[in-house]
């Protein structure tokens, strides 16, 4: 377990990095990467840190959902 | 304190934290949520005062902001996991230093804020700034309420741990994560995006 509590802190950092550095680029994808990167965080948090991961498959799919669609409407407008 | 009694995190009943409390994540996350929706759609109406904008915060605070609280996170689960090992002491560490990922969130917040004021950049500024200080302040206000619910814990995990639930500790725990969620939707958003 703390094994994957280090792994998920080691991944998430590296990923609020990578955000940081696309966040400086500019090329046509930057915005999807970087609500892409998001989505991984989010999921990092809420699966391991927040074990939602033993939880019952309605609260996985409802916070999935969720996530995906506001994401996809930030993306949109 | 009954560190062995098991919950059946499986049960739709009993996520992880509670049910209450998640019932309370999905409210705040929808009302964040919409508010960023409308915050993209102010955006694309003024495309470039938002991008304008975007550029005179710094996304350094916001980055290390980021780190602060995801290692917050980080020791707020292994505070969780030593209290069901029942080891009291390390859980108590993890806690604390919990407790510090947040205090340091708030202390670069506030340098932050500062920097905002002294600029002239307030609520009114323009639109952009608008949202910026609404829904940081807001997510401030939770990570504020986050402190005082670990230092109750941590209260009660130092002078009375037998009395201390795993359930009231997860939710309490739930409770800080969510502070982490809220400011992973908006640090890309609004720092990162426009």
């Amino acid at each position: 377990m703390e094994r994957t509590f280090n792994i998920t802190w080691l991944v998430l950092i590296g990923l609020t990095l990578l955000s940081a550095v696309f966040a400086n680029l500019d090329f046509t994808y930057v915005a999807t990467i970087i609500l892409g990167l998001s989505f991984l965080k989010f999921i990092g948090v809420a699966f391991f840190f927040m074990e939602l991961k033993k939880a019952n498959a309605f609260w996985k799919v409802l916070l999935v959902a969720f996530l995906t669609l506001l994401l996809v409407v930030v993306w949109a407008v | 304190m009954d560190t062995t009694a098991k919950i059946d995190y499986k049960n739709i009943f009993y996520p992880p934290g509670g049910i209450l409390l998640w019932i309370i994540i999905y409210l705040e996350l929808v009302t964040f949520g919409i508010a960023l929706v409308f915050m993209g759609l102010n955006a694309r109406a003024e495309p470039e005062l938002f991008h304008e904008s975007r550029l005179l915060l710094n996304t350094a605070y916001g980055t290390i902001n980021t780190v602060f609280l995801l290692s917050s996170g980080w020791c707020m689960a292994q505070s969780v996991h030593f209290l069901k090992l029942g080891n009291f002491s390390k859980s108590k560490l993890f806690l604390r230093l919990t407790i510090l990922g947040g205090m340091l969130f708030l202390a670069l917040k506030a340098v932050e804020y500062a920097d905002k004021i002294e600029a002239g950049l307030t609520m009114g500024f323009n639109a952009f700034f608008g949202y910026y200080w609404m829904l940081t302040l807001f997510h401030v206000i939770h990570v504020v309420v986050g402190i005082i619910i670990l230092l109750v814990l941590g209260r009660t995990l130092s002078k009375k741990p037998q009395t201390l639930k795993i359930a009231d500790y997860e939710s309490g725990a739930a409770f800080w994560h969510m502070c982490d969620l809220i400011w992973l939707l908006l640090f890309p958003i609004i720092y990162l995006l426009f």
